[in-house]
């Protein structure tokens, strides 16, 4: 039996996270580290939003609702993905409709949002044209960020002053980056940039829920 | 396992003792300065967890095959949790009123390991110093500077403004933040991964062959420093700031993408046997003769 590679793993990955788990794709997982890790991080995914209580953290419904869709209509993300993109995005899909939604609060909606991002792949496949209308996602985040923010109003306030400037750094970092692309749409280390700022974003996001929520 | 008292129970106890008297002189802040001392018997790569919101977490190695946790508590009202699970010792603060100023949650830590012990420390506020422990580290904080002396393993450091410095460290280093500035000094890693948005990265020592240099911010000071007998290959781009150079580069054999506008500065040193990338979106890349 020919052995099972990367891409053919990921082909299955949906069907693996479902439980059907062949033999073949039991043998790659214990000879390929990187898919591995890929399998433990969605589990960790998964089991932090069986877990995550309702109350702490209520994003707003309109971040988890639209992000796809408007990730799709910004051209951030392609609507016809292939590989592991596709099947990740198929996943994450089945588990926004399995899971209630009350549940994909805090940190996990950060990490859905850092892994839409993720998502968009390669600075080419975000930006298709001259035009980058980022501005609506931003708006969206910042929705999340208000309510990140919210949570931590009883932490240290030198924490707190730390994280809110720190936010004012990266959104700062969006908005040149923003203009960089705008600028100069061909540009794939701007892109790069950007991409980056708004990983920080989510990250960051992701810290002050994580903080909020452990209080 | 343990045999004392768990460290909660004596700290309460031992809080009693200094807080009564403490209360009759000084009729103000609720201050303690109760020291408590736990240790713990451990086997071969022990595993550390450190969660303190607030104060200072220290770690030195040992030859002992045991973990002694010394912990000091600003006030009673935060209170130091630890616990033993087969080779892993967990140590958490929190606080015991819900309604605890953030300020009266300092708690201070000494802690011995040994040499190959797993680290994981979260430390929101405070500060993170290391040294000598050789096992794989994973550091987090939002303000508390870092500084890692004579590490080893696979070294992980995420700060959101807190500072972290790295001396004599080897293994591999992944570090981010945002405005945190790195310090990377007398290195002996083979890979380095460093990206701080506006903080400051300065590089200090050799670049080891066939090793994986790359250095990003967006603003701020990249400074690379770096000896004649070098051998490295060289990318060090910033999209709106400046590349000032010192090394004497051949050209580089390899293709590169150039970038429509910006300063991008590509070639070899010698021979060309480590990696270094250096990238910048409007900071400033400095390449310079070490001392």
């Amino acid at each position: 039996m020919a052995r099972m590679n990367c891409n053919e793993f990921w082909n299955q990955l949906e069907q693996w996270m479902e439980g059907e788990r062949p033999a073949d794709a039991h043998a790659h997982l214990r000879g390929c580290s990187n898919c591995r890790e890929l399998v433990e991080d969605l589990d960790s995914i998964r089991e932090a939003s069986r877990s995550a209580e309702l109350a702490d953290v209520d994003p707003p419904e309109r971040v988890w609702l639209s992000l796809r869709s408007q990730l799709e209509r910004e051209n951030l993300i392609r609507s016809e993905r292939s590989g592991w993109a596709a099947t990740l995005s198929n996943w994450f899909g089945g588990v926004l409709s399995a899971v209630p939604r009350p549940t994909l609060a805090g940190a996990y909606l950060v990490a859905l949002i850092a892994v839409s991002i993720a998502l968009a792949g390669p600075g080419y496949r975000r930006f298709n044209g001259a035009e980058v209308p980022t501005q609506p996602l931003t708006a969206q985040l910042n929705a999340a960020e208000q309510s990140a923010v919210s949570a931590m109003m009883n932490a240290d306030p030198a924490v707190t002053s730390s994280l809110q400037k720190n936010l004012a750094i990266v959104d700062n970092y969006i908005a040149l980056c923003e203009k960089s692309v705008q600028e100069d749409p061909e540009s794939e280390i701007a892109r790069d940039y950007l991409y980056d700022a708004y990983q920080q974003k989510a990250d960051l996001l992701a810290q002050i829920t994580e903080r909020g929520d452990s209080r | 396992m343990s045999t004392q008292a768990p460290l909660r129970s004596q700290l309460q106890r031992k809080s009693v003792g200094v807080l009564v008297p403490g209360l009759l002189l000084m009729t103000a802040a609720p201050a303690l300065a109760d020291r408590l001392e736990q240790h713990f018997k451990v086997e071969a790569h022990p595993v550390v967890t450190v969660h303190n919101p607030t104060g200072t977490v220290i770690v030195r190695a040992w030859t002992k095959s045991e973990v002694m946790v010394v912990a000091k508590r600003a006030t009673d009202r935060v209170e130091v949790d630890t616990e033993q699970n087969g080779n892993r010792v967990e140590i958490m603060t929190r606080q015991i009123p819900d309604n605890a100023s953030p300020n009266d949650l300092r708690a201070d830590f000494e802690i011995s390991v040994p040499e190959d012990t797993e680290l994981q420390i979260h430390d929101d506020s405070g500060g993170v110093d290391v040294s000598n422990v050789l096992g794989d580290m994973n550091v987090e904080t939002i303000a508390a500077d870092v500084a890692l002396e004579d590490a080893a393993g696979y070294l992980t450091v995420k700060t959101v403004d807190g500072a972290f410095k790295c001396l004599r460290c080897a293994g591999r280093i992944e570090a981010s933040s945002i405005s945190g500035n790195f310090q990377f000094i007398d290195l002996r890693s083979f890979h380095v991964r460093a990206q701080t948005s506006e903080g400051n990265i300065l590089f200090k020592g050799e670049f080891l062959p066939n090793g994986i240099y790359q250095l990003k911010n967006y603003s701020g000071v990249i400074e690379v420093r770096f000896a004649p007998g070098d051998s490295f290959d060289l990318s060090a781009t910033s999209l709106k700031g400046k590349v000032n150079n010192e090394a004497k580069l051949t050209p580089s054999s390899h293709r590169h993408f150039l970038p429509r506008f910006g300063n991008a500065l590509f070639g070899t040193m010698n021979t060309g046997r480590a990696k270094v990338e250096l990238s910048s979106f409007d900071g400033t890349i400095n390449i310079l003769k070490r001392d």
